[in-house]
């Protein structure tokens, strides 16, 4: 083994210490922005995927695609999410589809022109149909 | 209960393909450790290719595809066992860091305080956020976990061009390794995503403690596992479900097999060319885990090519002439290449037949006009340098000043004469760290964007394997600081 140059043991020992001290006032931020224990849990991705799209799951078909129509103020990531939960069925922010999903967050009773409505799951979730899909 | 069965198989997988290239005996708690920590990583990259090539070939019974996979790793294991007994056994390192007992046990405490905070802190995130902390978590991997076990024989509906963001082009070693488990259970447990980013976390923190145990002592090995536990970005993205740290540990894999087979005694001899093997393995699980990791592993082939073209600048005589030294390289690359080629085909296979092209390299025109703009150059070259300093969330003092610091102030003078496995990984990391530049020069999205989004994440795919490195540079002094007390 290549041998080097011994350093002087109090230099060694300081160094050490302060490594070691300066790792330690990271793993305060590690620990502080930690959640705490027996706070309700702070995910809305389940309230905003699978809970919401629970009733309009059931009533579309297994497989496929259907279209997407939406409006909010985070209206690709409330896209991703009504994908996230009704997948394996390919979303189409689209709605060229004889099926068209409505997601409305912020309007409980939403319609849109050229499309019919089929069922009006409540919360701003609906289905509508499109007879002039191609 | 449910899961028992699987995790079985699965860590027994890992175990199987590990010792199987494994060659030689360290002490027993770090060796035991490394083995562990490997096999978990590896048990989850087995799960995945088998779990993709199973639903690629129309098959559904995993338990016995599982059964049959784990048998066939058995049979190879003890194939290779009287090879690996010959092999020999590791020496006992001498500690590079010769603190005085009180500073160890200091050390110690230190150490151990840092993984209850990471462990507590990982484990609360992982329930704050069952679906993942973040974009990414539900909308690339745990949505193609999802597509690939809801979907049954048409799983490859989730690979639609029609959901862009999805990034249907990135590989799939953690949405099939959670689409594996989820068939066990028969439901898509949102706990399964949570339990492998803290599996793949804390194997990434194990293997690099064991490994630098093994290699350099037990100062080395806990102010290496201090400076990775004390990155509180390690720790969030490890608890968010994003393939990143996965992607890390592989990397850290395949740089630590490659050293410790350098290491190994005789590293020419058949039963160290497990090391070898492993290694490039790892690079092909990287490279299964996201697109950055098919970077790596172009990175560490070509590493190891040019290394194996340059003379050795080892100080210690080699008995060897240089025929057969060529010779030994030109295995050793060979090696390597045979090792990496299952996942790079698949891979390949994957790109070509099943994923939509990609949208980096969509318009290549453009891409070559952003490729000479200077402007493009040094607002990349700003947000290193910013990126550098902040992107393990540190607080106060960043992780990478402070290696730089203790490497100054303990005035250990660390030795230019490094094996091929400790050059190769260092160049791979930095060929990994230029392609990630040209990456961002090409870039079809706004550039700032791309770089504020993502660039600390790409930091962190390095970070655990540069902790390693920094480390390894670390040699025993002459004489020792007990001997002068």
């Amino acid at each position: 083994m290549q041998q080097v140059s011994r350093p002087p043991l109090a230099r060694l020992t300081i160094a050490t210490l302060l490594f070691v001290l300066g790792c330690l006032l990271s793993i305060l931020r590690v620990v502080r922005d930690a959640p705490r224990p027996g706070y309700p849990s702070t995910d809305d991705v389940s309230k905003r995927s699978d809970q919401r799209f629970a009733a309009l799951k059931a009533a579309l078909p297994s497989r496929g695609i259907v279209g997407y129509v939406g409006d909010s103020s985070d209206p690709v990531a409330d896209y991703y999410l009504a994908q996230y939960a009704l997948a394996p069925l390919v979303i189409d922010r689209s709605s060229d589809h004889a099926l068209v999903i409505g997601n409305f967050p912020a309007s409980l009773h939403a319609s849109v022109e050229h499309l019919q409505l089929v069922t009006d799951f409540g919360n701003g979730v609906v289905l509508f149909a499109n007879k002039d899909a191609r | 209960m449910a899961l028992a069965l699987p995790a079985l198989l699965c860590l027994a997988s890992g175990l199987a393909l590990v010792s199987a290239g494994w060659s030689w005996r360290g002490p027993f708690a770090s060796d035991l450790t490394l083995r562990a920590s490997l096999a978990v990583g590896y048990g989850l990259g087995i799960f995945s290719v088998v779990f993709f090539l199973a639903r690629a070939f129309g098959v559904s019974n995993f338990v016995v595809v599982d059964v049959a996979t784990l048998s066939l790793l058995l049979a190879v294991f003890f194939l290779l066992r009287n090879h690996a007994t010959r092999s020999g056994t590791f020496r006992k390192p001498a500690e590079a860091l010769d603190l005085p007992r009180w500073l160890q046990r200091v050390l110690a405490v230190a150490f151990i305080v840092s993984l209850c905070a990471a462990l507590y802190a990982a484990v609360m995130r992982t329930l704050g956020h069952p679906h993942g902390d973040g974009w990414d978590a539900f909308s690339i991997w745990n949505l193609h976990a999802r597509f690939l076990y809801r979907g049954g024989a048409h799983w490859r509906d989730g690979f639609s061009t029609l959901i862009p963001w999805s990034h249907p082009d990135y590989p799939l070693l953690l949405p099939g390794a959670i689409a594996h488990f989820w068939s066990y259970l028969g439901s898509d447990e949102p706990a399964v995503p949570g339990v492998i980013g803290l599996l793949f976390t804390f194997s990434t923190v194990g293997l690099l403690v064991s490994a630098l145990s093994v290699l350099r002592g037990r100062a080395s090995a806990m102010l290496g596992g201090l400076a990775l536990l004390t990155t509180p970005f390690f720790i969030e993205l490890g608890s968010s479900q994003y393939a990143d740290v996965p992607l890390s540990f592989f990397f850290l894999a395949t740089v630590t097999l490659l050293c410790l087979h350098d290491q190994s005694g005789d590293a020419t001899a058949s039963g160290q060319r497990g090391l070898l093997v492993l290694a490039g393995l790892g690079a092909g699980f990287a490279a299964w885990t996201k697109n950055e990791g098919l970077l790596f592993l172009c990175a560490i082939v070509a590493a190891r090519v040019r290394v194996f073209f340059r003379p050795e600048r080892s100080g210690e005589a080699d008995p060897r002439g240089p025929a057969q030294r060529l010779s030994d390289r030109a295995i050793s690359v060979a090696i390597l290449l045979v090792a990496v080629a299952p996942a790079f085909l698949l891979i390949v296979w994957f790109k070509h037949s099943i994923a939509p092209p990609g949208d980096l390299f969509s318009d290549p025109a453009t891409a070559f006009h952003k490729l000479i703009d200077p402007t493009r150059f040094l607002a990349i070259l700003k947000w290193y340098g910013k990126g550098f300093l902040r992107f393990g969330h540190w607080l106060l003092l960043p992780g990478t000043l402070l290696l730089p610091a203790l490497y100054f102030a303990t005035g250990v003078k660390p030795t230019r004469n490094f094996g091929p496995g400790f050059r190769s990984s260092r160049l791979a990391l930095v060929l990994t760290l230029c392609g990630y530049f040209a990456i961002y020069l090409i870039t079809p999205y706004d550039i700032y964007w791309h770089l504020r989004f993502s660039l600390t994440r790409l930091f962190l795919h390095l970070w655990p394997s540069t902790i390693f490195l920094f480390f390894l540079t670390f040699r025993r002094a002459i004489g020792s600081v007990a001997d002068s007390r």
